[in-house]
């Protein structure tokens, strides 16, 4: 599942993450969750970085030139 | 029919140029521009153009010193000189030996009659300004796929955003049909689905930017519907492409950069969120305990144990108060009882009979005058040790 989703998602998701943990006055269970998933997710980002391949596509549409 | 040399002809068309009054010692009226100053021999080449004809002019090192200014493309002038032939290449040319500048040049006016025009309908507007966005997925290079610029932003992107896809898009950047070929490139960019686009080429003189410099450009990255980020290598003035983009790059290898982050940066942003989520988790935590604590604290304080052991303290302290309040009453009254004895003390007649007073009695009566004894009285004086009896022989 997290395969599908793009390195943006994964960092906005992480981002609404750390925010939700920065307002600190949540209970220590949900806060124990979001981190675990937090951990998840900069694994995650990080490993789309590291296998990331650019792709070039060109278009020379048929131009002399 | 006689055969003849090229030289031969060349010589000849060169001969009837220099016999012809019309071509010597002329001002021609035009615009410069190639213009190039050999940097060795000094000489300078240039092209004087009008807007339907062109002429090919040389200036040598001594006459081009003497020139009070430096001509530069664009530039209006009225070039002072005499036709001639250059043989090696069978090409007329006017042999300049004055340039006199003429305001600014034509092709300038123009230019700056285009973008006020352009700034008028409000292309180069701010509030037009679209951000970039931060992490573009796809990013179109609109350019000559066989010239540098398309080899910059690829290698740019390559190194420093992995994570995108170049679609790059051919497009005749110089010459005839430049403009329509960039704004079809731009169009193509668009429907590949591309959320930012590059528009550009690499340096080249004011000519070759013409394309860059075209209302059609202008309007077609105005209305395209991604952010555009021109990139026409040039330093000095802005081309109306410029103007209108969203973003303007000096280079395309610039424009790859602002287009996309750095993943280096992207790793950063990621360990920064990793280290905000520890910190912020470990708050809840340490929260959490602060509170454990001080419930704690507040529950053992109530145990039976520690009220009895609470209560007992309370009583040994009354007992202490009640002892000193005790002690500090009898002091009390003991001080006063020594002041008042010293006082009795003090007032004691026996204390002034000591000083040589003495008390005289008549009968068990205290006399404390003469007038009740008369001549012959008896009376009784005590002392302040020991008494005596005496007898009246005088008084007053």
């Amino acid at each position: 599942m997290e395969e599908k989703l793009t390195f943006e998602d994964n960092m906005t998701r992480l981002g609404k993450i750390v925010s939700e943990l920065e307002k600190g006055d949540i209970p220590l269970e949900k806060a124990v969750e979001l981190y675990g998933e937090g951990v998840k997710l900069s694994a995650a980002c990080r490993k789309q970085l590291d296998e990331a391949q650019i792709k070039i596509t060109e278009d020379d549409g048929g131009m002399e030139k | 029919m006689p055969v003849i040399t090229v030289t031969q002809i060349n010589k000849y068309i060169g001969s009837i140029l220099k016999n012809d009054r019309n071509l010597q010692g002329i001002m021609v009226r035009g615009e410069i521009s190639n213009y190039v100053k050999h940097f060795r021999s000094g000489h300078v080449y240039f092209t004087l153009k009008d807007s339907e004809s062109a002429i090919k002019a040389v200036m040598f090192a001594s006459a081009a010193a003497r020139l009070k200014f430096e001509p530069e493309d664009g530039m209006s002038v009225i070039a002072a000189g005499s036709l001639g032939v250059f043989e090696r290449d069978g090409a007329y040319q006017l042999y300049v030996n004055d340039i006199i500048p003429e305001g600014a040049g034509k092709a300038n006016v123009a230019l700056e009659q285009l973008k006020k025009k352009l700034r008028k309908e409000g292309i180069f507007a701010e509030e037009h300004k679209r951000p970039i966005p931060p992490m573009p997925k796809k990013i179109g290079a609109v350019t000559s796929l066989s010239g540098a610029a398309v080899r910059d932003i690829i290698n740019v992107l390559s190194r420093r955003y992995p994570l995108g896809e170049i679609y790059a898009v051919n497009a005749q950047v110089q010459g005839e049909g430049a403009p329509e070929s960039v704004c079809a490139g731009i169009l193509k960019a668009e429907a590949a689905g591309c959320d930012v686009i590059i528009v550009g080429r690499g340096g080249g003189s004011s000519e070759d930017l013409s394309a860059f410099n075209t209302e059609k450009v202008a309007y077609a990255i105005y209305n395209c519907k991604v952010p555009v980020i021109s990139a026409v290598g040039h330093e000095t003035d802005f081309t109306v492409a410029d103007l209108a983009a969203d973003l303007r790059a000096p280079t395309p290898s610039a424009a790859a950069e602002i287009a996309a982050p750095d993943i280096t940066l992207l790793y950063e942003k990621i360990a920064l969120l990793e280290r905000r989520a520890e910190r912020s988790a470990l708050s809840v935590l340490d929260k959490s305990t602060d509170r454990f604590v001080a419930l704690n604290a507040r529950l053992t304080a109530q145990s039976p144990e520690n009220r009895l052991k609470l209560t007992a303290e309370r009583l040994s302290a009354f007992d202490k108060r009640r002892d000193t309040a005790f002690l500090r009453y009898m002091d009390r009254l003991e001080r006063q009882l020594e002041e008042k004895a010293a006082r009795l003390d003090s007032l004691s007649p026996l204390k002034v009979l000591s000083r040589g007073y003495s008390l005289v009695y008549k009968g068990e009566k205290l006399l404390s005058s003469s007038e009740a004894l008369k001549k012959g009285d008896k009376i009784k004086i005590g002392f302040g040790s020991g008494g005596a009896e005496a007898e009246i022989t005088d008084k007053w």
